[in-house]
Parts: structure tokens; sequence; C-alpha cells
């Protein structure tokens, strides 16, 4: 088995890892046995030591059934070498009716006594705390400064009967078991099953009985007297049932306390108690009628109750028990229906745990090696927290990863910048070349060719239609516009020569802009030479006709010979043509120089 | 109470932590890897662009390539020798008495489309005897084996010589290199 180290000797890491060690090596997440009340438990085994034998019964809370135990010995307490066979047998008991934990309640029989509380701390609304200090540091609040706690185990039980002199006393249990129940739980956490040990009063856990016993109205005081082989236990109770004072009369060898008589009038005089209703237990064996006879000589008035178990919740004959302890622990959620059940002492007693306190529990530093119940659940939750974080974590890498596959796929992600910037300077080379390449393309445009406008003259005068042309002049005539990337010119045709009659009507053609303009077309035509379009919108041409007489004409016949002869026609004329190329024409001439 | 603390820390806060950071991490990283891919879709997306712009032009421009290199040859000759040789050439298919070339001027100073345009150019001035369509032959020779030329103004005249053939007179420019 790991040996755990405690906590507080431990760095945070060194916590965590043990913990995380505990939540691995032991059930305790699993199973709640480990931080349940042995009381709690569905399978209890109830050891019960008087001084006079030693019992043992198995409790099973699932069925409410009681059954023999595995034997107790009195050399348990001293050899803790006998200890790990009755473990063993123990577990196997517990294991055999599937039960996952085992209770394990020793009723002490054969010890009582009492110890008043030091006078200055008689303040009722310190009783919490003081049930706290008197369990870890009981000279703080005993007026006997000679107590030692290593020997004994002190435990405050309260008094809350109005007019006590006392707001509580405490009842010391001596830690003869201590080693016994200690190497109990040792070896039930070396085996990983839960051994969960209590030591309670037996005469504490008697008492519950009382209002079961006591049924009827409270009219008069009681007293309960609770005989054990080495002890008598008398305690007084006022007429509301409250709890006024525990005594205990020691038997020192003796059947019965030799005292009695004169202990139970001192008593009942100094608490002014007369006339009281007495309960004598009977526990264990028969109960000796003597201590009856006693009782009677000092209260004569007193009804005296021997207690029969039969006729109480407690039939110690159905059950093989011999003694009525474990079964009133087994029964401490049951209320009985009593006057005395609502009593403010059997309500604290039973509801509070006063009656069944453990007198020797687990050693604080201990029970700190392990986490408590909620820091093991912690400890479990933070298991799948990490869990969940780590698919978190994983599923955030997944994702990232994914989408960097899906963007390294993507050609994208393999492009070189180079590769671009040879792109870019190919397309700017590619683009340069086209510039130069317009550049000389719109330089080298039939814009102006001789020859065309040669081919004019033939569209305008044709053969035999009348005219004789005695001048051609054809200039260019570019537009000023600095700064423009292109700049509109004008081509300009002047024309002179000589038209018979027949030639006017083809004159007045001439004169209009329709008329040259299907002349230029039918050039563009005939040549090829888009220039002479006339139909492209950033074009025009101004076309005008002057018709004179000859004042050379001679009338006469005309033959085929006097074609030359200018006497032959009777009229001039002169033709004038501007066509305009605006900027915006394709054939505008590029101002810039090649790139 | 011991544990509850290293539990809080080591079981909750910490994992959290390297979730956190391991999150935070996948996803700072996948940003910086996105805003580098972006970066680099821009540039591939520009020189997707710029290839297909390429293709495009490379497409105009393979077409036109072969005629601009004869372009150039022919602007990088010297013009005044260049019609010099070409009207001698001219000359041979052409009849004689149809054809005579009567004076060669290079003259000084930019005028017509040399004086709009910044590019290197010549005027050229030239005049011929000949008949109408002997002469047009010649210039549609001319001008073709050299594209250059420009028209700049034409006269024609009727010789006082002989009826049958005119005076021309032509001046060009001419485009340089």
């Amino acid at each position: 088995m790991v040996a755990y180290q405690h906590p507080a000797g431990l760095n945070p890491l060194q916590r965590f890892r043990q913990a995380g060690a505990i939540l691995r090596g032991t059930s305790r997440a699993a199973n709640s046995g480990w931080y349940q009340s042995a009381l709690e438990l569905d399978l209890q085994l109830h050891l019960r030591v008087d001084g006079n034998r030693l019992d043992s019964f198995l409790y099973d809370a699932r069925s409410k059934q009681w059954s023999a135990g595995p034997a107790i010995q009195e050399e348990f307490a001293t050899d803790l070498t006998l200890v790990p066979a009755f473990a063993a047998e123990v577990i196997a008991c517990a294991q055999k009716t599937g039960t996952s934990a085992i209770g394990v309640v020793l009723h002490i029989a054969d010890e009582f006594a009492t110890s008043e509380l030091k006078p200055e701390l008689d303040n009722p609304g310190a009783l919490a705390e003081l049930r706290t200090t008197v369990e870890n540091d009981p000279k703080a609040v005993l007026d006997d400064s000679s107590v030692s706690a290593t020997e004994s185990s002190w435990r405050l039980i309260p008094y809350p009967a109005a007019g006590s002199e006392a707001i509580a006393t405490t009842v010391c249990i001596s830690r003869h078991w201590s080693g016994f129940l200690d190497e109990l739980r040792k070896i039930g956490e070396e085996k990983n099953f839960p051994l969960v040990t209590r030591a309670i009063s037996a005469p504490l856990t008697c008492l519950l009985a009382l209002p079961d016993l006591k049924t009827t109205e409270l009219t008069r005081l009681l007293i309960a007297v609770l005989p054990y082989p080495r002890f008598t236990l008398l305690a007084f109770f006022n007429e509301h049932g409250d709890l006024r004072l525990l005594r205990t009369l020691q038997h020192r060898g003796q059947r019965r306390p030799t005292n009695l008589r004169h202990a139970a009038s001192t008593t009942a005089a100094a608490l002014e108690l007369s006339d009281p209703e007495v309960f004598l237990f009977t526990i264990g064996e028969q109960a000796d009628p003597q201590l009856a006879a006693d009782l009677q000589l000092v209260f004569p008035a007193a009804s005296i109750h021997g207690i029969d178990w039969s006729g109480t919740p407690y039939k110690l004959s159905s059950t093989g028990l011999g003694c009525p302890e474990p079964m009133i622990a087994t029964a401490l959620s049951i209320t009985p229906d009593s006057p005395l059940a609502s009593a403010h002492t059997f309500t604290v007693l039973r509801g509070d745990g006063w009656a069944v306190q453990d007198f020797i529990p687990v050693a604080k530093e201990a029970s700190e090696v392990y986490p408590t119940r909620g820091e093991m659940k912690l400890l479990r939750s933070a298991r799948y927290a990490r869990l969940a974080f780590a698919s978190v974590g994983l599923l955030a890498l997944a994702w990232t990863m994914l989408q960097m596959v899906d963007m390294i796929r993507k050609p994208e992600w393999a492009f070189d910048a180079k590769d671009g910037k040879s792109q870019q300077q190919r397309l700017a080379f590619l683009a340069t070349e086209r510039a130069r390449i317009d550049h000389w393309d719109n330089l080298l445009e039939d814009r102006s060719k001789a020859w065309a406008s040669m081919e004019l003259v033939g569209g305008l005068f044709p053969d035999n239609s009348g005219f004789l042309v005695k001048s051609f002049s054809h200039i260019i005539r570019t537009d000023s516009a600095p700064g423009q990337a292109k700049v509109g010119f004008v081509r300009e045709w002047k024309i002179t020569g000589l038209a018979r009659e027949e030639a006017l009507e083809r004159l007045a053609i001439l004169n209009t802009r329709d008329g040259m303009s299907a002349i230029f077309n039918g050039v563009a035509t005939v040549t090829g030479n888009t220039s002479f379009r006339s139909d492209l919108p950033n074009r025009s041409l101004v076309v005008n006709v002057r018709t004179l007489e000859n004042s050379g004409f001679r009338q006469g016949p005309i033959d085929e010979l006097a074609r030359l002869d200018e006497s032959t026609y009777p009229f001039s004329f002169d033709l004038s043509i501007q066509q305009r190329f605006e900027s915006a024409d394709p054939m505008a001439v590029t101002s810039a120089k090649a790139p | 109470m011991f544990y509850r603390q290293s539990i809080v820390l080591f079981g909750f806060v910490l994992p959290f932590v390297v979730c956190a950071a391991i999150v935070g991490g996948g996803v700072a990283f996948k940003a910086k890897a996105a805003a580098s891919f972006q970066q680099k879709q821009a540039l591939y997306k520009s020189s997707e662009t710029n290839r297909i712009g390429a293709l495009g032009i490379e497409a105009q421009v393979s077409k036109k390539r072969p005629h601009v290199e004869r372009w150039i040859s022919q602007i990088e000759k010297e013009t005044a020798n260049s019609i010099t040789s070409h009207l001698k050439e001219i000359g041979d298919l052409l009849p004689a008495k149809e054809f005579q070339q009567t004076a060669f001027e290079r003259p000084t100073g930019a005028t017509g489309f040399a004086s709009v345009s910044a590019q290197n150019s010549s005027q050229v001035k030239l005049a011929f005897r000949g008949t109408f369509r002997s002469m047009q032959k010649a210039f549609i020779e001319l001008e073709t084996r050299m594209p250059q030329l420009q028209l700049q103004d034409l006269k024609i005249d009727p010789s006082s010589s002989s009826t049958s053939t005119l005076n021309f007179q032509v001046t060009y420019t001419a485009w340089e290199k």
C-alpha cells in the first residue's frame, strides 16, 4: 500500500499528485461508504463490551435482519496482530452480503465516568464551541487539570433542563480500543474496502430508549437507572422530561453499587426530587432484584418500573441480541410517538447526535491525509474537465491542421512571389510592346497617301463627264493642340477646272455634303483607304463649288479632239473640299514619341 | 480541505490555461497563416490577371509582330537613301516618258504632321513629270514600300512642254526611329 503523506508537508503540485494517486489507487471517489457514518451504512457490525462479555452482531439495514458477527476477543485491544484475521473475516462477511462498505460500531459498556466543566464555562450559547473544544483540548474546559487526552476521550452531554446547575457535563471513556479500531481502518484502507468505525457509549445510547418505555403523559420527575456490570448510571429528568443530571456509581468489583441508596437519596435531595417515577433498565443479564428494593427504600412513594423489553420496539428475544443498545443505535431515525420523545433533551440527544458521539474517532492528522468527499468529487470533476479541455485542445489543433491543409492544398499557397513578379514584368513588357506597336500602327496609318488622293480625282471627275481639270492641290494642316495625346488634322483639296453644260449637274452634286460623302465612301471602298470614310463620328466634310462663266469660251461644234480645248468649255469652276479629323478619330496623330 | 486549492489549480485552472493557450495559439497561428495566405491569394490573383492579360496582349501582339519588325527595319533605314533607291526601282518598272523625277529636296524644319508629334521625322520634297496613271502607280508603289511616308502636300499642274504629262510636286513627312 502506498504510504500517503500529510498534505500539510507537500507543495501544491505534490498535493495534487497525491490526490490523483488516491483517486486512482482507492475507491474513495466511487464508494461513498468511505465518507459515511458507520451507523448510516447498509451493513453494520455491532461489537459490545461490558466487562463481562463481548458480543458481536451483524445488522443488514436493507433487510433489517440481525445475525451473529465474527467473534471479538478482549485480546484484540492489546494484541494488534490478531486484528488482521478478524478484519479479513469482517470484510468477507460484507462481501458475502454484496455491500461495498461496513460500519463497525463499538458499544462501550464497561466504563463511564463524568467530569464537570469549569464553572466559568456555564454559557448555554457556547455549547457548540465547547463540544468541539472538549474533543480536541479537554484540559481547556475540564475542571480537573490532571486529565490526559492521550489516554481518554471526553464528550460533552448537555443538561437542557431549565434550572440546572450546569449547562452540561462531560463523559469520559478510555482509549483502550483505539489501537484495535485504528488497525481495522488501516486494514480496510489496505484492502480498499471501507471499514468505518464508531465507538459510542452504550449507556448514552440506551438512554434514547426511555421515550419508548415511558409512553404516558409526563406528570412526575423521572429517574432512569441503567445497571451495567461495572457501574450503574443514574439519569435524573425534570417533570418536562429534560435531563438535569447524570451520575455514575462504580461497582468496584461488586455486583451492584454499594452506595446506591445513599447516592440516590442525596442526589434527589440536592435536586429537590420527590416521588419520582423510576425506570430500572434490564441490560444484559437478569436484573438484580436488590436494586429495585434499594430504590424503593429511597423513594417509598415512587413507582419503580422494571423494564421488560418484550413490550417495546426493541424485542431482544426476536433478534437474538442480549442487549438493547445495538437496536437502539440502528433506530435513531425513528422518533417514538410519546410525550417524552418530544422533550427537548431527547430531541437534541437523538437529532444532534449527542447520544451517539464517536469517542474514538479517526485521528485528525490521519483523516486529513485523504481528500474530503467534496474534494474527491472535485477531483473527479477535474478529471472530466481535463478530458474536456484536452478534447477542446485537440479539436482546436485538428481544426487548425485541417484549415492549414485546406490552405496548403490550394495553388495559391505554393505560389512564389517571384513568379508573380516575372508575370508582372512580362505583362509590362508586352504592354510596352503593344504600346510601341499601337504607336507605330497609328503613325503608319494610311491617313494621307498621294495615290489615294489621285484616285479621288477620278471619283470626282469621271472620264467624258464634261470636265477639264486644270490644277490640283492637296495639303494637310494639323490642329494646334499642345499637351494632347492625339492631334486632329484637316485635309484640304483645291481643284480648278472647266466644265461643259453636261457637267453642271455633276458639279451640283459635288457641291452637297451627301454627294461628296458618297464619292469619298466610294474612294474608300475602291482603295481600301479608310481615311476617306465619311460615316465615322469624329470626321466632317465641307465642300464648296464655285462656278463661273469661262471668258475664253467660243461657241462652236465640239468634237473628240476638242477635249483639251479650253474655249469649248463655257464654265469654269473652283472646287474646295475640307475633311476634318477630330483628335478622337482613330486616325488622329499620336503626339508622343515611340515608347 | 488541504487539497481543494491544488485540485482547482492543477485540475481546472492549469488545464484551462493550457487549453486556452492551445486554442489561442491555434487561432493565432491560423490567423497568421490566413493573413499570409490572403496575401498570397492577392498576389496569385494579380499574377493570374497579369498572366491572362499577357496572354491576351500576346495574342494581339503576335499577329502584328512580323509587320512591326518589318516597319522598324524600314524606319531604321535612312529616308533619303530609301526613297532614292525605291524610286529608282519604280522608275525601272515604268515607261521613261511617263515617269521622270525632276527634283529631290530635304527641307529643314518640321511642318504638318512632324510639328505635332514628338516622334523623330524628316521631310522630303519631290517633283516629277509624268502621266497621271503612271504617277499614281509610282506613288502607290512608293507609299506601299515605305509606309512611314505621310503625304504633306501634293500639287498637280499641266506640263507646259507636253499635253500628255503633268507636273507633280509632293512633300512627305517620313517617320524615323
